[in-house]
């Protein structure tokens, strides 16, 4: 009873903040469609994120046109899969921006795809937003088209990395990392190193970086040799697939020291590999996230992922799944309040729109707060270093990404 | 045309000359899986060159050929002593040295990747794809070629009629590298950014899977190929996650079918045949 009144206090409370942002600003629309574009790994080795991401967009679409559509105008999402190739996704881009005539794309995930995903959403003039690249610099690059509802790596450790040397007095980490994914290896090899350096904690193994490769099932050699080091604490700089894959050879060996690492570790999947060890990264959506706002949107999406065959029982909406349902909420608030028609002669001037909505955003009402974006194309957003802890994340500190870590969050 | 079919044009063209690349060092019977590596190595020169020295991409596009055939040439000659299984897994082992030397190389930044390359046409990728298939296929209906079939059929035998098996088989490593290099600094160029994970093992299985499907036998097989791998899983996309099972599967029907490859010999002269006719 309490949970099926949850259930509908939950979706009432959403169909109204949607119904916010759909009613809110003037009518400009006229189309009888409005066509937006994603590109979302649905097979390849991000595949899980793609797939939910795929659901979370459907849900967003069905959404907002069970509440009337955008102006009266059916909203569609044309979502298409990169398999995780970089390669893939800019023939992506080209076919969404040049052949379905999307007014803005969301996507792609990887910084691997967004970088040379970008270049090509500048060359035809598009918005493109990605849900998970949070490589260093990757939209700075690629202005003024590209955009990123994610904080940079860099950012983030600066307040992980304190939070972690305080929770567990550490003092020494070893540091592994995937050296086949882009993120991973800059974060394992450059941002890390530094971070420690800055607050003091000595990285044991700073001359001999331990290393591995995405889709590599055997990591007890690394292990071995962070076992002989003996550190207070292990860097792993992973996608959460492939730490899964290192965490549980550190239980299996005995190594019961804490983790921490980047947005990449997050995931309900990892807290179930050795509930016993610690992990601290940064995160700007949990599952287990207090507030009306994301746990009616937890409560929305939780059954549609579980309806998708060939994911975990346990499969739980991820960041990634919060940051392009953002996204898509925001290219629809953009539509509404930018005066874009969605008229196939006046595409370049609505896509420009969209771009100018974007750069001049602020105080968009995200799952996790307000939203914004800096100059770099980044997002401006409340984060959260969560620590996992008996199955799920709790959050430690709450900072924020704008450059005095106060305004716009 | 539109800027989705244009791209999907240029990857095309980037395949076929990685695919020629395994195509000429298989032709003499050797199985290369580093040419990814050597893919790897022209897109990073072709890119420094542009980029940091500001030359034009053809002489940028040249010079790393030439650089990596040299390298190529180097790796041709303790290529001798393996063959088969044992220098598929050398080769890979090359390959995999490359990325993981691209990985640590910070100068060129290292697992952050390189940036800057200007963005080159369609037209152009086709004019150097276009070019070296043609090369191949002169030198396929030239004596050369006969000298290349006999080494790979029978090596000693080949020997014993006085020919270099040496010279060959290592010029062949050599003139693979080159392509793959050319392709790299195509690639490079094509999506302006390269990361060593771009240069992976996955890369050189992608070059040999389309001669292979293509036809293994004839250069022609290496364009018939690389359209099959770009453009299968584009005209899959219907069946959304399942698009890269149903494209395994037809891969392995088409095999069973034609275990040549889809083009081979008997199949062109056929073709041609009945074009006179």
């Amino acid at each position: 009873m309490t949970s099926s009144l949850t259930k509908v206090l939950g979706a009432a409370g959403l169909a109204a903040a949607l119904s916010g942002i759909i009613a809110s600003g003037p009518v400009h629309a006229a189309s009888a469609e409005i066509v937006l574009g994603a590109i979302v790994p649905s097979s390849g080795p991000f595949a899980e994120w793609g797939r939910t991401n795929t659901a979370t967009l459907q849900m967003l679409e069905k959404q907002v046109n069970d509440a009337g559509g955008v102006n009266g105008a059916k909203l569609r999402i044309v979502i298409l899969d990169d398999a995780t190739k970089p390669a893939q996704a800019t023939n992506d881009l080209r076919k969404l921006a040049g052949d379905d005539h999307v007014l803005a794309v969301a996507g792609p995930l990887t910084s691997s795809a967004a970088e040379v995903t970008f270049p090509v959403a500048n060359e035809m003039k598009v918005v493109a937003t990605s849900q998970a690249s949070s490589k260093p610099g990757v939209a700075k690059n690629n202005r003024p088209w590209a955009f990123r509802n994610t904080i940079d790596e860099s950012v983030l450790g600066r307040a992980t990395v304190p939070y972690y040397k305080k929770a567990f007095n550490i003092k020494s980490v070893a540091i592994i990392f995937d050296a086949k994914d882009a993120t991973a290896a800059t974060v394992g090899s450059k941002i890390m190193p530094g971070l420690m350096k800055e607050n003091g904690i000595e990285v044991l193994n700073a001359n001999d970086p331990l290393s591995f490769n995405t889709g590599d099932l055997d990591v007890s050699a690394q292990v071995t040799k962070i076992k002989a080091l003996n550190p207070d604490g292990v860097v792993v700089s992973a996608d959460y697939s492939q730490a899964v894959t290192v965490i549980r050879e550190m239980k299996r060996q005995g190594v019961i020291k804490p983790v921490v690492g980047s947005t990449q570790l997050i995931s309900s999947a990892i807290l179930k590999a050795a509930p016993e060890i610690p992990i601290v990264a940064p995160a700007t959506f949990y599952a287990s996230m207090p507030g009306d706002k994301p746990q009616t949107f937890v409560k929305e999406l939780t059954p549609l992922l579980h309806k998708i065959s060939g994911l975990p029982a346990e499969i739980e909406p991820s960041m990634y799944d919060a940051n392009i349902y953002e996204i898509g909420s925001i290219y629809i608030d953009a539509i509404k309040k930018a005066g874009v028609t969605g008229k196939p002669e006046d595409l370049e001037a609505d896509r420009t729109k969209i771009r100018d909505y974007m750069t001049k955003l602020s105080g968009f009402p995200g799952l996790g707060g307000p939203i914004a974006f800096n100059q770099d194309g980044d997002a401006i957003k409340a984060f959260y270093i969560v620590q996992g802890q008996n199955g799920a994340w709790e959050s430690k500190v709450r900072g924020c990404s704008a450059p005095d870590g106060k305004h716009g969050c | 045309m539109s800027m989705y079919y244009a791209g999907i044009l240029s990857d095309i063209g980037i395949l076929l000359l990685g695919a020629l690349s395994v195509y000429i060092i298989l032709a003499t019977g050797q199985l290369s899986l580093g040419n990814a590596g050597f893919m790897g190595i022209g897109a990073y020169i072709t890119s420094w060159l542009t980029v940091e020295a500001g030359l034009p991409i053809t002489v940028a596009l040249v010079i790393a050929a030439l650089v990596s055939g040299a390298i190529g040439v180097a790796v041709g000659f303790p290529a001798l002593r393996l063959k088969g299984i044992y220098l598929a897994m050398a080769t890979l082992g090359f390959g995999e040295v490359v990325r993981s030397f691209l990985l640590n190389f910070a100068a060129m930044g290292g697992p952050e990747g390189f940036h800057g390359m200007h963005h080159i046409s369609t037209g152009y990728i086709w004019t150097w794809a276009v070019s070296v298939l043609v090369l191949v296929m002169l030198i396929e209906a030239s004596p050369i070629w006969l000298e290349i079939r006999a080494v790979r059929d029978d090596e000693t035998a080949a020997g014993l009629v006085g020919l270099n098996a040496t010279e060959i088989k290592v010029g062949a490593f050599g003139c693979g590298a080159a392509v793959a290099a050319i392709a790299g600094g195509l690639f490079a160029h094509h999506h302006v950014y390269i990361e060593p994970g771009n240069f992976s093992f996955e890369r050189s299985v992608d070059l040999v899977l389309a001669v292979i499907l293509g036809g293994s036998t004839v250069a022609s097989g290496a364009l018939a190929g690389a359209v099959m791998l770009v453009i299968l899983p584009e005209y899959l996309r219907f069946l959304a996650e399942w698009r890269f099972a149903a494209f395994g599967a037809l891969l392995i029907a088409m095999l069973l079918v034609r275990r040549q490859g889809l083009l081979d010999r008997a199949l062109l002269r056929f073709a041609w045949r009945g074009s006179r006719a």
